[in-house]
Protein backbone atom coordinates (compact mmCIF):
# COMPACT_ATOMS: atom_id res chain seq x y z
CA UNK A 1 0.00 0.00 0.00
CA UNK A 2 1.15 3.54 -0.65
CA UNK A 3 -0.37 4.98 1.93
CA UNK A 4 -0.50 8.47 3.24
CA UNK A 5 1.36 11.40 1.88
CA UNK A 6 2.91 9.48 -1.59
CA UNK A 7 5.20 11.25 -3.55
CA UNK A 8 4.60 11.87 -7.15
CA UNK A 9 7.67 10.07 -7.82
CA UNK A 10 6.04 6.66 -6.27
CA UNK A 11 2.94 7.33 -8.26
CA UNK A 12 4.67 7.95 -11.28
CA UNK A 13 5.91 4.16 -10.92
CA UNK A 14 3.00 2.68 -9.87
CA UNK A 15 1.52 3.60 -13.41
CA UNK A 16 4.59 2.55 -15.11
CA UNK A 17 4.58 -1.56 -16.80
CA UNK A 18 7.07 -3.60 -15.00
CA UNK A 19 7.90 -5.39 -18.65
CA UNK A 20 7.86 -3.88 -21.74
CA UNK A 21 4.23 -3.32 -23.35
CA UNK A 22 2.78 -3.41 -26.88
CA UNK A 23 -0.64 -1.15 -27.40
CA UNK A 24 -1.82 -3.42 -30.33
CA UNK A 25 -5.03 -1.34 -31.17
CA UNK A 26 -4.00 2.58 -32.37
CA UNK A 27 -4.82 4.64 -34.74
CA UNK A 28 -2.99 8.05 -36.15
CA UNK A 29 -4.04 11.43 -35.43
CA UNK A 30 -4.85 12.08 -38.29
CA UNK A 31 -8.02 9.56 -38.20
CA UNK A 32 -9.32 10.36 -34.60
CA UNK A 33 -6.35 13.22 -33.26
CA UNK A 34 -7.12 15.84 -30.67
CA UNK A 35 -5.28 18.17 -33.21
CA UNK A 36 -4.38 18.45 -37.09
CA UNK A 37 -1.18 16.97 -37.81
CA UNK A 38 0.59 18.15 -41.21
CA UNK A 39 2.72 15.25 -41.88
CA UNK A 40 3.23 11.28 -41.16
CA UNK A 41 6.68 12.11 -39.55
CA UNK A 42 4.83 14.39 -36.79
CA UNK A 43 1.92 11.93 -36.52
CA UNK A 44 4.34 9.38 -35.38
CA UNK A 45 6.28 11.28 -33.19
CA UNK A 46 3.35 12.67 -31.23
CA UNK A 47 1.91 8.93 -31.11
CA UNK A 48 5.06 7.63 -29.93
CA UNK A 49 5.46 10.39 -27.40
CA UNK A 50 2.32 9.88 -25.98
CA UNK A 51 3.11 6.22 -25.63
CA UNK A 52 6.60 6.73 -24.62
CA UNK A 53 5.34 8.79 -21.46
CA UNK A 54 2.82 5.74 -20.70
CA UNK A 55 5.60 2.83 -20.55
CA UNK A 56 4.58 1.50 -23.94
CA UNK A 57 7.80 0.91 -26.67
CA UNK A 58 5.47 -0.54 -29.56
CA UNK A 59 2.54 0.23 -31.33
CA UNK A 60 0.43 -1.60 -33.82
CA UNK A 61 -1.32 1.18 -36.10
CA UNK A 62 -3.94 0.96 -38.76
CA UNK A 63 -4.59 3.78 -40.65
CA UNK A 64 -9.22 4.07 -41.44
CA UNK A 65 -8.16 7.11 -43.52
CA UNK A 66 -8.38 10.42 -42.82
CA UNK A 67 -12.05 10.59 -43.52
CA UNK A 68 -12.78 7.72 -41.65
CA UNK A 69 -15.72 6.69 -44.01
CA UNK A 70 -17.44 3.12 -43.50
CA UNK A 71 -17.41 2.41 -46.77
CA UNK A 72 -14.18 3.40 -47.72
CA UNK A 73 -13.30 3.06 -51.71
CA UNK A 74 -9.96 1.47 -52.92
CA UNK A 75 -8.27 4.45 -53.19
CA UNK A 76 -8.86 5.69 -49.78
CA UNK A 77 -8.05 2.15 -48.29
CA UNK A 78 -4.68 2.59 -50.34
CA UNK A 79 -4.21 5.87 -49.26
CA UNK A 80 -4.77 4.82 -45.54
CA UNK A 81 -2.42 2.34 -46.25
CA UNK A 82 0.49 4.34 -47.60
CA UNK A 83 -0.09 6.31 -44.84
CA UNK A 84 0.12 3.73 -41.82
CA UNK A 85 3.51 2.88 -43.73
CA UNK A 86 4.69 6.51 -43.91
CA UNK A 87 4.24 6.36 -40.15
CA UNK A 88 6.99 2.96 -40.01
CA UNK A 89 9.04 4.83 -41.99
CA UNK A 90 9.16 7.59 -39.57
CA UNK A 91 9.89 5.47 -35.90
CA UNK A 92 10.23 1.79 -37.38
CA UNK A 93 11.60 0.71 -34.00
CA UNK A 94 7.90 1.73 -32.65
CA UNK A 95 5.25 1.29 -35.08
CA UNK A 96 4.06 -1.90 -36.27
CA UNK A 97 1.16 -1.16 -39.23
CA UNK A 98 -1.80 -3.30 -39.68
CA UNK A 99 -3.00 -3.66 -43.27
CA UNK A 100 -6.78 -2.01 -43.66
CA UNK A 101 -9.15 -3.34 -46.09
CA UNK A 102 -13.01 -3.45 -46.80
CA UNK A 103 -14.59 -6.97 -47.78
CA UNK A 104 -16.97 -4.74 -50.37
CA UNK A 105 -13.95 -4.71 -52.72
CA UNK A 106 -13.08 -8.84 -51.93
CA UNK A 107 -10.46 -9.28 -54.85
CA UNK A 108 -9.00 -5.28 -54.58
CA UNK A 109 -8.80 -6.59 -51.07
CA UNK A 110 -7.34 -9.69 -50.70
CA UNK A 111 -4.55 -7.54 -53.59
CA UNK A 112 -4.42 -4.84 -50.89
CA UNK A 113 -3.11 -7.62 -48.05
CA UNK A 114 -0.78 -8.79 -50.74
CA UNK A 115 0.87 -5.42 -51.51
CA UNK A 116 1.09 -4.11 -48.15
CA UNK A 117 2.15 -7.47 -46.12
CA UNK A 118 3.75 -9.37 -49.06
CA UNK A 119 5.56 -6.58 -50.63
CA UNK A 120 5.27 -4.04 -47.70
CA UNK A 121 5.46 -6.49 -44.62
CA UNK A 122 2.65 -5.04 -43.31
CA UNK A 123 1.93 -7.66 -40.32
CA UNK A 124 -1.68 -8.12 -39.80
CA UNK A 125 -4.74 -7.15 -41.14
CA UNK A 126 -7.65 -4.30 -39.54
CA UNK A 127 -11.00 -5.10 -40.58
CA UNK A 128 -13.59 -2.31 -39.38
CA UNK A 129 -17.32 -1.94 -40.34
CA UNK A 130 -17.46 -2.19 -43.83
CA UNK A 131 -19.25 -5.82 -43.66
CA UNK A 132 -20.03 -7.80 -40.50
CA UNK A 133 -17.76 -10.23 -39.92
CA UNK A 134 -20.08 -13.39 -40.36
CA UNK A 135 -20.46 -12.10 -44.32
CA UNK A 136 -18.67 -14.16 -46.46
CA UNK A 137 -17.45 -11.32 -48.84
CA UNK A 138 -14.60 -11.55 -45.87
CA UNK A 139 -13.18 -14.91 -47.06
CA UNK A 140 -11.09 -13.89 -49.88
CA UNK A 141 -9.05 -11.40 -47.56
CA UNK A 142 -9.19 -14.06 -44.53
CA UNK A 143 -7.35 -16.50 -47.39
CA UNK A 144 -4.91 -14.18 -47.86
CA UNK A 145 -4.12 -13.85 -43.89
CA UNK A 146 -4.19 -17.55 -44.03
CA UNK A 147 -1.56 -17.55 -46.53
CA UNK A 148 0.62 -15.32 -45.22
CA UNK A 149 0.11 -16.15 -41.44
CA UNK A 150 -0.77 -13.04 -39.88
CA UNK A 151 -3.54 -12.29 -37.53
CA UNK A 152 -6.54 -10.21 -38.27
CA UNK A 153 -7.93 -7.39 -36.03
CA UNK A 154 -11.61 -7.28 -36.34
CA UNK A 155 -13.75 -4.78 -34.88
CA UNK A 156 -16.36 -5.46 -32.88
CA UNK A 157 -18.96 -4.38 -30.26
CA UNK A 158 -22.15 -5.10 -28.41
CA UNK A 159 -23.57 -1.39 -27.95
CA UNK A 160 -26.81 -0.90 -26.07
CA UNK A 161 -27.38 2.57 -28.28
CA UNK A 162 -27.42 0.49 -31.36
CA UNK A 163 -24.41 -0.70 -33.69
CA UNK A 164 -23.17 1.29 -36.38
CA UNK A 165 -24.47 -0.25 -39.96
CA UNK A 166 -22.51 -3.48 -40.12
CA UNK A 167 -21.09 -3.20 -37.20
CA UNK A 168 -19.44 -6.84 -35.74
CA UNK A 169 -20.99 -8.52 -32.73
CA UNK A 170 -19.08 -11.31 -31.13
CA UNK A 171 -21.57 -13.61 -32.43
CA UNK A 172 -19.88 -12.72 -36.12
CA UNK A 173 -16.29 -12.60 -35.04
CA UNK A 174 -17.32 -16.46 -33.66
CA UNK A 175 -18.59 -17.24 -36.74
CA UNK A 176 -15.64 -16.06 -39.19
CA UNK A 177 -13.54 -18.16 -36.56
CA UNK A 178 -15.00 -20.83 -36.91
CA UNK A 179 -15.04 -20.73 -40.68
CA UNK A 180 -11.03 -19.45 -40.72
CA UNK A 181 -9.95 -22.11 -37.81
CA UNK A 182 -6.51 -21.07 -38.56
CA UNK A 183 -6.47 -17.37 -39.08
CA UNK A 184 -5.64 -15.61 -35.92
CA UNK A 185 -8.60 -13.44 -34.82
CA UNK A 186 -8.26 -10.52 -32.52
CA UNK A 187 -11.47 -9.43 -30.92
CA UNK A 188 -11.63 -5.76 -30.65
CA UNK A 189 -13.06 -3.99 -27.28
CA UNK A 190 -12.92 -5.86 -24.58
CA UNK A 191 -15.66 -3.23 -22.86
CA UNK A 192 -17.85 -3.17 -25.73
CA UNK A 193 -18.14 -6.68 -26.22
CA UNK A 194 -18.92 -6.85 -22.45
CA UNK A 195 -18.89 -10.58 -20.69
CA UNK A 196 -21.50 -11.67 -23.07
CA UNK A 197 -18.82 -11.25 -25.94
CA UNK A 198 -16.48 -12.91 -23.86
CA UNK A 199 -18.48 -16.10 -23.50
CA UNK A 200 -19.31 -15.99 -27.36
CA UNK A 201 -15.70 -16.22 -28.41
CA UNK A 202 -14.89 -18.36 -25.30
CA UNK A 203 -14.57 -21.65 -27.16
CA UNK A 204 -13.18 -20.39 -30.14
CA UNK A 205 -8.97 -21.11 -29.78
CA UNK A 206 -8.77 -18.98 -32.31
CA UNK A 207 -10.27 -15.57 -30.99
CA UNK A 208 -7.90 -13.38 -28.65
CA UNK A 209 -9.41 -9.90 -27.29
CA UNK A 210 -7.75 -6.42 -27.22
CA UNK A 211 -8.55 -4.51 -24.07
CA UNK A 212 -9.03 -1.48 -26.08
CA UNK A 213 -11.56 1.08 -26.02
CA UNK A 214 -13.88 1.87 -23.22
CA UNK A 215 -13.53 3.07 -19.61
CA UNK A 216 -11.11 1.49 -17.02
CA UNK A 217 -14.39 0.11 -15.95
CA UNK A 218 -12.91 -2.21 -12.98
CA UNK A 219 -12.27 -5.88 -12.99
CA UNK A 220 -13.00 -5.87 -16.83
CA UNK A 221 -9.53 -7.26 -17.87
CA UNK A 222 -9.21 -9.92 -14.59
CA UNK A 223 -12.98 -11.04 -15.84
CA UNK A 224 -11.71 -11.64 -19.62
CA UNK A 225 -8.32 -13.35 -18.34
CA UNK A 226 -10.71 -15.62 -15.77
CA UNK A 227 -12.67 -17.05 -18.62
CA UNK A 228 -10.21 -16.91 -21.65
CA UNK A 229 -6.99 -16.81 -19.81
CA UNK A 230 -3.64 -14.89 -19.78
CA UNK A 231 -2.57 -16.04 -23.09
CA UNK A 232 -5.52 -15.05 -24.79
CA UNK A 233 -6.03 -11.00 -23.59
CA UNK A 234 -3.93 -8.49 -25.52
CA UNK A 235 -3.28 -4.96 -24.32
CA UNK A 236 -4.38 -2.56 -26.80
CA UNK A 237 -6.00 1.29 -26.26
CA UNK A 238 -7.38 2.40 -29.15
CA UNK A 239 -5.31 5.46 -28.95
CA UNK A 240 -5.74 8.52 -29.78
CA UNK A 241 -9.13 7.89 -28.94
CA UNK A 242 -8.19 6.67 -25.28
CA UNK A 243 -5.32 7.34 -23.37
CA UNK A 244 -2.87 4.81 -23.59
CA UNK A 245 -1.93 5.47 -19.99
CA UNK A 246 -5.46 4.98 -18.79
CA UNK A 247 -6.17 2.12 -20.47
CA UNK A 248 -2.72 0.23 -19.63
CA UNK A 249 -4.05 0.62 -16.05
CA UNK A 250 -6.87 -1.64 -16.56
CA UNK A 251 -4.19 -4.48 -17.05
CA UNK A 252 -1.87 -3.20 -14.79
CA UNK A 253 -4.64 -2.99 -12.11
CA UNK A 254 -6.23 -6.36 -12.76
CA UNK A 255 -3.86 -8.59 -9.91
CA UNK A 256 -2.66 -10.79 -12.94
CA UNK A 257 0.41 -12.50 -11.72
CA UNK A 258 3.63 -11.43 -12.99
CA UNK A 259 3.88 -14.21 -16.44
CA UNK A 260 -0.06 -12.90 -16.66
CA UNK A 261 0.65 -9.58 -17.21
CA UNK A 262 3.74 -10.03 -19.19
CA UNK A 263 1.45 -12.40 -21.71
CA UNK A 264 -1.07 -9.44 -21.65
CA UNK A 265 1.25 -6.51 -21.80
CA UNK A 266 3.75 -8.12 -24.20
CA UNK A 267 4.43 -11.67 -25.37
CA UNK A 268 0.77 -12.54 -26.79
CA UNK A 269 1.30 -10.08 -29.08
CA UNK A 270 5.04 -11.55 -29.75
CA UNK A 271 3.56 -15.02 -30.95
CA UNK A 272 0.89 -13.46 -32.79
CA UNK A 273 2.62 -11.40 -35.17
CA UNK A 274 4.73 -12.60 -37.95
CA UNK A 275 8.84 -12.95 -37.21
CA UNK A 276 9.11 -9.55 -39.76
CA UNK A 277 7.25 -7.57 -37.68
CA UNK A 278 10.31 -7.37 -35.64
CA UNK A 279 8.38 -8.11 -31.99
CA UNK A 280 10.49 -10.50 -30.30
CA UNK A 281 9.70 -12.05 -26.89
CA UNK A 282 10.63 -10.56 -23.89
CA UNK A 283 14.18 -11.76 -21.81
CA UNK A 284 13.38 -13.24 -18.22
CA UNK A 285 13.78 -9.63 -16.68
CA UNK A 286 10.67 -8.61 -18.93
CA UNK A 287 12.99 -6.32 -22.07
CA UNK A 288 12.89 -6.80 -25.46
CA UNK A 289 15.57 -8.89 -27.31
CA UNK A 290 17.01 -7.24 -29.74
CA UNK A 291 15.62 -7.75 -32.75
CA UNK A 292 16.25 -7.05 -36.52
CA UNK A 293 14.08 -4.01 -37.99
CA UNK A 294 11.28 -4.99 -40.64
CA UNK A 295 12.90 -5.08 -43.77
CA UNK A 296 10.95 -4.15 -46.81
CA UNK A 297 12.81 -7.01 -49.37
CA UNK A 298 13.35 -10.26 -49.06
CA UNK A 299 12.24 -13.36 -48.86
CA UNK A 300 9.11 -13.65 -46.04
CA UNK A 301 8.64 -16.55 -44.24
CA UNK A 302 4.69 -17.17 -44.51
CA UNK A 303 4.48 -19.43 -41.37
CA UNK B 1 1.43 14.41 -1.21
CA UNK B 2 -2.18 15.93 -0.78
CA UNK B 3 -4.36 13.97 -3.06
CA UNK B 4 -8.40 14.56 -3.08
CA UNK B 5 -10.83 12.10 -4.85
CA UNK B 6 -13.80 14.14 -5.47
CA UNK B 7 -15.78 11.62 -7.32
CA UNK B 8 -15.57 8.34 -5.69
CA UNK B 9 -18.68 5.75 -4.39
CA UNK B 10 -19.46 3.24 -2.46
CA UNK B 11 -21.89 0.53 -2.54
CA UNK B 12 -23.45 -2.09 -5.40
CA UNK B 13 -23.87 -1.76 -9.06
CA UNK B 14 -26.61 -3.74 -11.11
CA UNK B 15 -24.82 -4.71 -14.38
CA UNK B 16 -21.00 -5.42 -13.09
CA UNK B 17 -19.29 -6.71 -9.84
CA UNK B 18 -17.36 -3.81 -8.32
CA UNK B 19 -15.77 -3.93 -5.06
CA UNK B 20 -17.76 -1.31 -3.66
CA UNK B 21 -17.77 -1.36 -0.10
CA UNK B 22 -16.60 1.20 2.53
CA UNK B 23 -13.33 -1.02 2.96
CA UNK B 24 -12.21 -1.79 -0.15
CA UNK B 25 -12.87 1.18 -2.07
CA UNK B 26 -11.04 2.94 0.58
CA UNK B 27 -8.23 -0.13 0.32
CA UNK B 28 -7.90 1.01 -3.13
CA UNK B 29 -7.76 4.72 -2.91
CA UNK B 30 -5.43 4.40 -0.70
CA UNK B 31 -3.33 2.20 -2.53
CA UNK B 32 -3.18 4.61 -4.94
CA UNK B 33 -2.02 7.62 -2.53
CA UNK B 34 -5.46 9.01 -2.21
CA UNK B 35 -5.24 10.81 1.28
CA UNK B 36 -8.88 12.10 0.96
CA UNK B 37 -12.04 10.68 -0.33
CA UNK B 38 -15.15 12.15 -1.34
CA UNK B 39 -17.58 9.31 -1.10
CA UNK B 40 -20.99 9.07 -2.30
CA UNK B 41 -23.60 6.24 -2.49
CA UNK B 42 -24.05 4.50 -5.39
CA UNK B 43 -27.19 2.86 -4.61
CA UNK B 44 -28.86 6.21 -4.34
CA UNK B 45 -28.53 6.54 -7.95
CA UNK B 46 -31.43 3.70 -8.40
CA UNK B 47 -33.49 4.19 -5.40
CA UNK B 48 -36.57 5.44 -5.40
CA UNK B 49 -35.27 7.94 -2.39
CA UNK B 50 -31.62 8.16 -2.54
CA UNK B 51 -31.71 10.14 0.74
CA UNK B 52 -31.97 6.69 2.30
CA UNK B 53 -28.67 5.45 1.11
CA UNK B 54 -26.87 8.47 2.65
CA UNK B 55 -26.64 6.80 5.98
CA UNK B 56 -23.64 4.87 4.29
CA UNK B 57 -21.58 7.33 3.64
CA UNK B 58 -22.17 9.44 7.32
CA UNK B 59 -20.94 5.88 8.86
CA UNK B 60 -18.05 5.47 6.77
CA UNK B 61 -17.06 8.75 7.66
CA UNK B 62 -17.46 8.29 11.16
CA UNK B 63 -15.03 5.59 11.19
CA UNK B 64 -12.76 7.36 9.07
CA UNK B 65 -10.63 10.62 9.33
CA UNK B 66 -10.18 10.47 5.34
CA UNK B 67 -13.35 9.87 4.20
CA UNK B 68 -15.30 13.05 3.08
CA UNK B 69 -19.35 11.94 3.33
CA UNK B 70 -20.98 12.91 -0.11
CA UNK B 71 -24.88 12.72 0.45
CA UNK B 72 -27.04 12.62 -2.95
CA UNK B 73 -30.01 15.15 -2.66
CA UNK B 74 -33.33 14.97 -4.76
CA UNK B 75 -35.26 17.55 -5.37
CA UNK B 76 -37.57 15.42 -6.79
CA UNK B 77 -38.06 14.04 -2.90
CA UNK B 78 -40.66 16.21 -1.18
CA UNK B 79 -38.65 15.71 2.17
CA UNK B 80 -35.54 17.29 0.58
CA UNK B 81 -35.07 19.95 3.14
CA UNK B 82 -35.02 17.48 6.00
CA UNK B 83 -32.17 15.78 4.06
CA UNK B 84 -30.36 19.09 3.59
CA UNK B 85 -30.48 19.78 7.05
CA UNK B 86 -28.97 16.52 8.13
CA UNK B 87 -25.92 17.24 5.67
CA UNK B 88 -25.83 20.53 7.37
CA UNK B 89 -25.75 18.95 10.58
CA UNK B 90 -22.84 16.24 9.93
CA UNK B 91 -20.53 19.09 8.70
CA UNK B 92 -21.29 18.16 5.13
CA UNK B 93 -19.22 20.43 2.30
CA UNK B 94 -20.03 18.49 -0.85
CA UNK B 95 -23.26 17.65 -1.99
CA UNK B 96 -23.89 15.33 -5.56
CA UNK B 97 -27.21 15.57 -7.51
CA UNK B 98 -27.61 13.01 -9.95
CA UNK B 99 -30.49 14.72 -12.24
CA UNK B 100 -29.90 12.00 -15.09
CA UNK B 101 -31.47 8.95 -13.23
CA UNK B 102 -33.99 10.89 -11.11
CA UNK B 103 -35.33 12.54 -14.34
CA UNK B 104 -35.57 16.22 -13.25
CA UNK B 105 -33.80 19.19 -14.92
CA UNK B 106 -32.06 21.78 -13.27
CA UNK B 107 -35.21 24.19 -13.41
CA UNK B 108 -36.63 22.11 -10.89
CA UNK B 109 -33.84 22.05 -8.64
CA UNK B 110 -33.71 25.61 -8.06
CA UNK B 111 -35.54 25.65 -4.34
CA UNK B 112 -32.72 22.99 -4.07
CA UNK B 113 -30.09 25.22 -5.34
CA UNK B 114 -30.71 28.02 -3.67
CA UNK B 115 -30.85 26.91 -0.27
CA UNK B 116 -27.45 25.11 -0.95
CA UNK B 117 -25.98 28.63 -2.09
CA UNK B 118 -27.58 30.00 1.45
CA UNK B 119 -25.75 27.44 3.22
CA UNK B 120 -21.96 27.64 1.03
CA UNK B 121 -21.75 24.43 0.34
CA UNK B 122 -20.81 23.39 -3.01
CA UNK B 123 -22.84 20.98 -5.17
CA UNK B 124 -21.37 18.27 -7.92
CA UNK B 125 -23.58 17.55 -11.05
CA UNK B 126 -22.89 13.99 -11.86
CA UNK B 127 -23.64 13.73 -15.83
CA UNK B 128 -22.82 10.12 -16.19
CA UNK B 129 -22.03 6.76 -14.20
CA UNK B 130 -21.53 4.77 -17.42
CA UNK B 131 -20.75 5.09 -21.08
CA UNK B 132 -24.67 4.67 -22.16
CA UNK B 133 -23.53 2.49 -25.34
CA UNK B 134 -22.39 -0.37 -21.95
CA UNK B 135 -25.85 0.17 -20.22
CA UNK B 136 -27.82 -2.52 -19.54
CA UNK B 137 -30.09 -2.94 -22.39
CA UNK B 138 -32.93 -2.56 -19.91
CA UNK B 139 -31.48 0.08 -17.68
CA UNK B 140 -30.31 2.76 -20.21
CA UNK B 141 -30.04 6.78 -18.89
CA UNK B 142 -28.84 9.14 -21.23
CA UNK B 143 -26.39 11.44 -20.28
CA UNK B 144 -26.79 14.47 -18.57
CA UNK B 145 -26.51 17.43 -20.90
CA UNK B 146 -23.26 19.88 -19.60
CA UNK B 147 -23.81 22.45 -20.82
CA UNK B 148 -27.21 22.76 -17.95
CA UNK B 149 -24.80 22.55 -15.67
CA UNK B 150 -22.43 25.76 -17.01
CA UNK B 151 -26.05 28.21 -17.30
CA UNK B 152 -26.79 27.19 -14.06
CA UNK B 153 -23.27 28.07 -12.88
CA UNK B 154 -23.90 30.98 -15.13
CA UNK B 155 -26.91 32.27 -13.04
CA UNK B 156 -25.14 31.40 -9.92
CA UNK B 157 -21.88 32.94 -9.25
CA UNK B 158 -22.16 32.12 -5.22
CA UNK B 159 -22.53 28.28 -5.82
CA UNK B 160 -19.57 26.66 -6.51
CA UNK B 161 -20.48 24.01 -8.97
CA UNK B 162 -18.52 21.08 -9.63
CA UNK B 163 -19.35 19.22 -12.90
CA UNK B 164 -18.99 15.13 -12.69
CA UNK B 165 -18.10 12.52 -15.15
CA UNK B 166 -17.63 14.94 -18.05
CA UNK B 167 -16.23 13.76 -20.98
CA UNK B 168 -13.27 15.35 -22.56
CA UNK B 169 -15.68 16.46 -25.61
CA UNK B 170 -17.95 18.04 -23.12
CA UNK B 171 -15.24 19.93 -20.87
CA UNK B 172 -13.58 20.89 -23.97
CA UNK B 173 -16.79 22.57 -25.06
CA UNK B 174 -17.11 24.41 -21.95
CA UNK B 175 -13.43 25.46 -21.77
CA UNK B 176 -14.78 29.22 -21.50
CA UNK B 177 -17.19 29.28 -18.76
CA UNK B 178 -14.95 26.79 -16.93
CA UNK B 179 -11.74 29.33 -17.20
CA UNK B 180 -13.83 32.43 -16.95
CA UNK B 181 -16.51 31.30 -13.84
CA UNK B 182 -14.32 31.66 -10.57
CA UNK B 183 -17.15 29.22 -9.10
CA UNK B 184 -17.07 26.53 -11.49
CA UNK B 185 -14.54 23.20 -11.68
CA UNK B 186 -14.88 19.78 -13.47
CA UNK B 187 -13.59 16.84 -11.92
CA UNK B 188 -12.07 15.03 -14.48
CA UNK B 189 -12.44 11.28 -13.96
CA UNK B 190 -14.36 10.22 -17.53
CA UNK B 191 -12.20 12.82 -19.36
CA UNK B 192 -10.21 10.48 -21.62
CA UNK B 193 -8.71 10.46 -25.16
CA UNK B 194 -4.84 11.53 -26.09
CA UNK B 195 -3.02 14.06 -24.11
CA UNK B 196 -6.28 15.16 -22.85
CA UNK B 197 -5.81 16.52 -19.25
CA UNK B 198 -2.62 18.18 -20.57
CA UNK B 199 -5.04 19.70 -23.23
CA UNK B 200 -7.41 21.02 -20.75
CA UNK B 201 -4.56 22.59 -18.79
CA UNK B 202 -3.13 24.47 -21.64
CA UNK B 203 -6.50 25.92 -22.12
CA UNK B 204 -6.03 27.27 -19.04
CA UNK B 205 -8.02 25.20 -17.26
CA UNK B 206 -5.30 24.00 -14.58
CA UNK B 207 -6.65 25.44 -11.75
CA UNK B 208 -10.44 24.51 -12.28
CA UNK B 209 -9.95 20.82 -12.86
CA UNK B 210 -9.78 18.15 -9.75
CA UNK B 211 -9.37 15.16 -9.70
CA UNK B 212 -11.79 12.24 -9.36
CA UNK B 213 -11.35 8.25 -9.95
CA UNK B 214 -14.64 7.08 -10.06
CA UNK B 215 -14.13 4.68 -8.04
CA UNK B 216 -15.27 1.54 -7.83
CA UNK B 217 -16.65 1.89 -11.07
CA UNK B 218 -13.54 2.33 -12.22
CA UNK B 219 -10.15 1.55 -11.60
CA UNK B 220 -8.67 3.83 -9.03
CA UNK B 221 -5.30 3.82 -10.79
CA UNK B 222 -6.69 5.10 -13.82
CA UNK B 223 -7.30 8.26 -12.42
CA UNK B 224 -4.05 8.81 -11.70
CA UNK B 225 -2.96 7.49 -15.57
CA UNK B 226 -5.03 10.23 -16.69
CA UNK B 227 -2.74 13.12 -14.72
CA UNK B 228 0.97 11.98 -14.04
CA UNK B 229 2.42 11.21 -17.15
CA UNK B 230 0.72 14.62 -19.04
CA UNK B 231 1.48 17.37 -16.05
CA UNK B 232 4.90 18.72 -14.47
CA UNK B 233 4.54 18.05 -10.61
CA UNK B 234 3.65 21.53 -9.91
CA UNK B 235 0.39 21.11 -12.18
CA UNK B 236 0.02 17.08 -11.44
CA UNK B 237 0.12 18.48 -7.15
CA UNK B 238 -2.85 20.99 -7.92
CA UNK B 239 -5.18 19.16 -9.87
CA UNK B 240 -4.52 16.00 -7.46
CA UNK B 241 -5.16 18.04 -4.23
CA UNK B 242 -4.87 21.81 -3.86
CA UNK B 243 -7.52 22.60 -6.20
CA UNK B 244 -10.05 20.19 -4.55
CA UNK B 245 -8.77 21.19 -0.98
CA UNK B 246 -9.50 24.98 -1.78
CA UNK B 247 -12.76 24.43 -3.21
CA UNK B 248 -13.63 22.14 -0.02
CA UNK B 249 -12.07 24.00 2.73
CA UNK B 250 -13.03 27.08 1.88
CA UNK B 251 -16.21 29.53 3.36
CA UNK B 252 -14.50 29.23 6.47
CA UNK B 253 -14.34 25.19 6.15
CA UNK B 254 -11.88 23.28 8.78
CA UNK B 255 -12.29 20.05 7.32
CA UNK B 256 -15.31 19.50 9.64
CA UNK B 257 -17.55 17.71 6.62
CA UNK B 258 -14.64 15.34 6.87
CA UNK B 259 -16.70 13.71 9.81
Amino acid sequence: MTGRGASLESLRQRIEPPCAALDFHTHPLADFGPCPVSTPAEDAGLLAAAARRAGISRMVVFSLHHTCARQPDMAQIREANDYALRLRDAQPEVFVPFCYVSPCFPQEGAQEVERCIGRERMAGVKLWVARRASDTALDPIMLQAERWGVPVLQHAWNKTVGQLANESYPDDVADLANRFPRVRIVMAHLNGVNPRGVETVRSCPNVWIDTSGGDPQAGIVAYAVERLGSGRILFGSDAPLRHPAVMLSKALAAGLERQGLRDVLWSNAARLLPDWSGVAALDEAGSRRPANPPAREGRIDQG
Amino acid sequence: MEIVDVNAWTGHWGTYTVPGTVDAVRRQLLDVGVTRICLAPLEAVWAHNPHHRNTTVYQAAARFADITPVPVLDPTIASWPEELHRARQAGVRLVKLVPAYSRYDLGTAEPLLDALEEACLTVLVQLRLEDPRCHHPMACVEDFPAADVARMAQRRPRLTVIIGGATTANLVALKAPLRDLPSLYADISQADGMDAVRRLVDAGLHTRLLFGTHAPLFEPLAGLARVLPELDDQTAAAVLGRNASAVLDRNGGDGAGRR
